[in-house]
Order: structure tokens, then sequence, then C-alpha cells
């Protein structure tokens, strides 16, 4: 893996979908990897089933806390309908994680997981440990579903190794 | 959130934790000693009292709305503990009273006053620019750019409040309140208690105290000037000359990010402004923009010290939030780039919430219905376009009132939610009821302040940690009013009831009260 100054990640789709949860978990490994790192999304109607997007951005020096068209390096989308209006986010090379999306679906017997499975697949796409990924589950789920969810993540996380 | 970090904040310090805005400076002030916060809900406001209420050491309440929430918090710092009060621009309006002439009164102990705007209006009714408080009210305004930020400055500010005897005020945006980022925290260092002292030419603003202490706040105004020329919060930095920016907020990282390499005068302590710096650096660089999100509130200012050389921003950026995508055209005078890009998808009432059943009654009868503020307001869109009025906390009542004596006969009904109604509709209802109006309103009871997130409130009978308190009851509230008719009813399951309910107090000569009431199916059990 190039190792980059920066990375982008936007995340998007529909309320109820835990795309801020997404975005938590991986705002909180990359500070645990010891990386500065913003994240920013408007979660005022987010339970009432609007459009919801995230954006995360790490790196040794971050100002922005939101990423400009045509720079993210990953897109996370979890609905279909929103992926037109994101995809624009997304730099010359910069990778979509849509075709995981239906892997995922396929793969998780819990569809409130999807989130984290997306995320597991992105872990092993970025420069941060398994160890940091694991804290930040530990500090993002409450007990009664941290298992579930470090399970999911690591299937997913195998899904990409593949 | 707040409740991601509940519970665990107080326990680890000295390190580094993922913090938003709000909860960075809610951190921030439990680390510099407060004792005493109050505030109403509103986004994106909510979370710095939500954060506060997981400190044990901190004395926290959701208040009935935002004038009482100003006063109880003042009121604390009048009596001698460093207290807060938050709230959203538009919870200012109803704050406005205290505010002026607190400024004018002072304080014992360090008081702060949180302001978040909404640029881009995300959740709010209008966009309105709190900055111009600092110069209508008289007092220092500091503006964070940064969740890290925010911690730092409300310390500066409890500070700044004891030191030149002022309320501060803090000036945020839903940016900075709901960006997170990684935040070094410290331990909560106390603070002793003042005692209660007796100083009533300083307290009691009667016309001769108050002419005395407005010249007190005139001088203290120009203390405040010298230190704003001081404060570490006006920051330069010089690098390439040939391009200098003066800006604040949420900007000066924007710019930062794409001007790396540009000198920057960043304005935090940004009034009184500091005069002396932003000449001085004028006279450092060669091409000098002015860039800040809303009104041209640095713009006005710089052109009043006749800085010729100063460019703004094109008039289209006094409306929305600025950002990478339309940053450029900022920095160069051009419009606003407003290529409309695909509709995002908008929130709408959940499946199965009770508004859905209250609203369909509304919607079939074809009422004219004067709204408020909260979910119900969704029910403007469709498929229920029936809400038609929407202006602020309370007027779902009074508005229903002025629009019944504009057309006593037809049929016009009020709305209001629980928290709502009592935040600021009760007195809309005594003043139908003095007044003689006719009429309904509707109380849209689903149990709790749904729209932020699921606050308490008196009529919940529960306090903001989840302790029991004494219940409000709103049917009896009504009837002691002097409603002629109050009714309870559940709108789930008895849409037909909820019908013929309305139809028959719309025709009759009183004054109805009908509370449809049943819980939010979001309220966590």
């Amino acid at each position: 893996m190039k190792k980059q100054k920066q990375y982008n990640v936007t995340f998007g789709g529909i309320g109820g979908q835990g795309i801020i949860k997404a975005s938590e978990l991986l705002g909180w490994a990359a500070l645990y990897e010891g990386f500065q790192v913003k994240k920013s999304e408007m979660h005022g109607m987010s339970q009432r089933g609007g459009s919801v997007e995230s954006h995360v951005r790490f790196g040794k020096r971050v100002y922005s806390p939101l990423i400009g068209p045509g720079e993210a390096d990953f897109l996370l989308c979890f609905h279909a309908d929103e992926h037109a209006r994101l995809k624009g986010f997304l730099r010359p090379g910069g990778v979509d994680l849509l075709d995981y999306l239906k892997q995922v679906e396929a793969m998780v017997e819990n569809p409130k997981t999807v989130n984290t499975a997306l995320v597991g697949v992105l872990s092993v796409l970025v420069p941060i440990s398994e160890a940091s990924w694991m804290r930040a589950i530990e500090t993002v789920f409450p007990e009664k579903i941290r298992e579930i969810n470090k399970a999911v993540f690591a299937k997913a996380r195998a899904l990409v190794k593949e | 959130m707040a409740k991601a970090n509940a519970g665990k904040m107080p326990a680890i310090q000295a390190q580094r934790l993922f913090l938003s805005g709000n909860e960075a400076l809610a951190h921030g002030a439990w680390e510099a000693g407060l004792a005493v916060a109050a505030a109403y809900p509103g986004t994106p406001s909510t979370e710095i009292l939500e954060t506060l209420a997981t400190y044990s050491e901190v004395d926290v309440q959701w208040s009935v709305n935002e004038k009482v929430a100003y006063e109880v918090a003042y009121g604390a710092a009048v009596g001698g503990v460093r207290s807060l009060f938050a709230c959203k621009h538009v919870g200012l309006n109803v704050a406005m009273d205290p505010l002026m002439t607190s400024a004018y009164a002072g304080v014992e102990a360090g008081f702060v006053v949180v302001v978040c705007d909404d640029p881009g209006m995300h959740s709010s009714q209008n966009e309105q620019d709190t900055r111009w408080v600092g110069i209508y009210a008289k007092l220092p305004v500091l503006e964070p750019s940064s969740p890290s930020e925010a911690r730092q400055m409300v310390a500066e500010a409890l500070a700044i409040s004891e030191k030149f005897d002022t309320p501060v005020i803090i000036h945020m945006t839903t940016r900075v309140s709901h960006t997170k980022e990684d935040v070094a925290v410290g331990p909560r260092v106390p603070v002793e208690s003042k005692p209660l002292r007796i100083d009533a030419a300083k307290y009691v603003m009667t016309p001769a105290n108050a002419r005395r202490r407005h010249d007190f706040i005139e001088k203290r105004l120009e203390k405040l000037r010298a230190a704003s020329e001081k404060s570490k919060f006006n920051k330069v930095e010089l690098k390439d000359t040939s391009l200098g920016f003066i800006t604040g907020g949420i900007s000066y990282l924007y710019l930062k990010e794409t001007y790396p390499d540009a000198s920057f005068l960043k304005l935090g302590f940004l009034y009184p402004f500091c005069d002396e710096k932003i000449s001085e650096f004028a006279g450092q660089v060669k091409k000098l923009v002015v860039v800040e999100e809303l009104d041209p509130f640095i713009e006005d200012h710089v052109k009043q010290l006749g800085i010729r050389k100063a460019k703004f921003r094109h008039p289209s950026f006094r409306q929305g939030e600025l950002g990478p995508a339309v940053l450029e055209d900022a920095v160069s005078g051009q419009a606003k780039d407003e290529t409309p890009s695909l509709p995002s998808r908008p929130p709408r009432l959940c499946a199965g919430c009770p508004h859905w059943a209250s609203f369909s009654v509304l919607k079939k009868l074809g009422v004219f219905v004067a709204g408020d503020i909260g979910c119900y307001t969704l029910a403007s869109m469709p498929p229920t376009s029936s809400l038609h009025t929407c202006i602020c906390m309370g007027a779902g009542v009074t508005l229903q009132e002025g629009l019944r004596r504009a057309h006593p006969g037809e049929k016009i009904v009020g709305v209001i939610g629980d928290s709502t109604f009592v935040h600021s509709g009760v007195t809309g209802l005594i003043n139908a009821v003095y007044n003689k109006s006719k009429g309904i309103v509707l109380i849209l009871d689903n149990s709790t302040t749904a729209m932020t997130g699921g606050q308490q409130h008196p009529a919940t009978g529960l306090t903001i940690r989840n302790e029991p308190t004494k219940q409000l009851d709103l049917a009896a509230l009504c009837r002691a009013c002097g409603v002629d008719n109050v009714d309870v009813i559940d709108p789930c399951g008895n849409i037909a009831q909820l019908e013929q309910l309305v139809q028959e107090r719309l025709k009759a000569d009183t004054l109805s009260v009908i509370i449809a009431k049943h819980p939010c199916k979001l309220i966590k059990r």
C-alpha cells in the first residue's frame, strides 16, 4: 500500500443504516493509530430517513473536516439510491466499495451489522492496525453488541483477503 | 454524540479523545471548574448539556425555555460559581431580554453564553448570524474553529468573564459543533465558589444604577479591545506574503487546507476587533482577502478601518455554508457556483409516528393549521402537506389566535408539541383565554422533545439525568388556564374519534384544547 499524507473517506446512505456509527468506528481507529483525525456530518435529520453523509479525514496533519468534490480516496455507500449523488466525491483512482455492499449484505445474518461489515472491508485497505480497529470496536459498541460486531468485522476482513 | 462517550469521559484524563465541538466545549468547561449549566435543547447545541450531564460535579438542567435557562445559569454566576448557558441561534432570541441587561450588571464568577448558529439551515427556521450580538449587547465574542479550540476557548472565556466582569459569548456553528476530532483533554481543576455578596448598585438595574453601569460597560469594551489585541486567539501566521487571509471559525480550516502556504490573521477573539493587528497584517501582505460565513461581519469592520486593498466575498456567500466545493469562488470574489447537485432524500415523519394519525384527520377536514417547531413541522411536506405556518416556538397557539381574528368563521387549528407547549405555548393559551379567543389548540403530545433527539421536559416527569421529578399535568394546566374544553385522546387507533372530536369543537363557540397523546416511537424504554 502506497503511503499517503492524508486519507479521505466519504460515507453515505439514508437514516437508520448506521452510517454515523460506521464513521465513528473509523474515527476512533485512526485516533488510536496515532493519526490526526476529523469527522463531519449533519445528524439532525438522520433518524428520520433523510440522506446521511459523513466525512472522515485522517493523516499526519488535517485541517478541513470536509472532503471536497473529487477528493475522496474511498466511498462507502450504504444505499444504491444515494450512490449517484455521492460518487462525485471520489478522486480519479479512488476506491468505491459499492461492489462489496452486496457481498456484505449477503454475508451478515443481522442487517444491522452491514455498517460494521463494510468498515471491515475498508479496514484492510487503510494503514490502521487490527489492534487499533479492535480498540475502536471496544470504544464504539456497547457490551451487548460488541462480540457480534467483532465477528462480523473479522469475517468482512477475510472477504478482501480472498 | 454525547451518548457514545457517556460516563467514561471524567475517568479518562490527560489523554486524547475523539470529541465533537459540543463535547469538547463541555469537557473544557468541566475542566475549568464549571459548577452550573442550563439550556433548552436545540440543534446544533443540544450535546453540550447532554455531555455536561455526564459529569457529576456539574449541576445541569434542561430548563423550560432559553430565557429561563439563561437566568438560572446567570443567577449562579451572580451567586459566585462558574456557569454556562447554551442555545441555538434562534434560542438566543428567547433569551435576549436577560442577555441585554446582564451585559450591564456583569458577574461574580465566570459566565459563558454558548450560541450555535446554523449556516445552511440544516435544521433551523432562519440563518441569523449571532456575531452581531457582540456589537448590539457590547459583549466579547470568541469563535473557535475546531473542537480542540472550543475546549481551550471556554476556559479562556470563563477567565475573561471574571477579569472584565462580563458575560462572554462563544460563537459556534453547526460545522464546528458537530465536527469530531482528536482532542487532548485534561483533568478538572476545581474552582472555589465565592460567598453570596450583596451589591445592589451592581445588580439592581434601576435607571440610576443602570446609567452608571452603562458607563462601566463602555469603558469595559475599550479594555476588552486592548485584550483582543494581545489575545493568543488572534493569531498572525506570516508565510508567503503575496496572499493573506483575515478569517475565523470554520472558514480558517477550509482555507488552511487549500492555501497552506498563505499568510493568515485568524480571529478567535473576534469582538471587539483587534484593529491594530488587522491594520498591521493588512500592511504585511500584498493581496488581502476576507473570508467568513454568512453576514459581512468582519468585512464591514475592515471597510470601516479604511483598508482599501482588502477584497471580499461575492454577496451570494451571505447565504449558506462555506465548504471546499465553493472555497475558490469565495476567495476570488466570484458568485458562488451553485450547480444543482442531485437532490438528497428529505427527512419525514418516522414509520409509526403518532403524528401521522393526527395529521390524517387535519388533512381530511381541510383546516388551516398554524404550526410550530418540532417533528410535526415535517407534516408541512408531502404526503400530508397539512401544516401551514412555522415561525417560532409557541406560535402554533398565538398565530392561530391572530388568524382567527382575521377570519373568525373559518376552520383554523393551532398545533404544538408537548415540549414546545411548556416552552412558550402556555403563555399564548392564557392570552387566548383572557382575550376571549375561541378555536382549537391541538397539543401533539409524544412525551419527549423528539426533534432534537428525545430530551426530557417537565411533562415527562424526568430530569436531564433521567431522575424522577414532579410531572407537569398538561390537561390540568390547560384547565387551570381557563380553557372551555380539554380532552385527552390517543390518536393511534382512534382516528375516527379524533376526527369527530375536532369537528365538534370546530363548530362550537368555545376555546378547546385537544391533547393527542401517544409516545414517540424512538423513546427508549
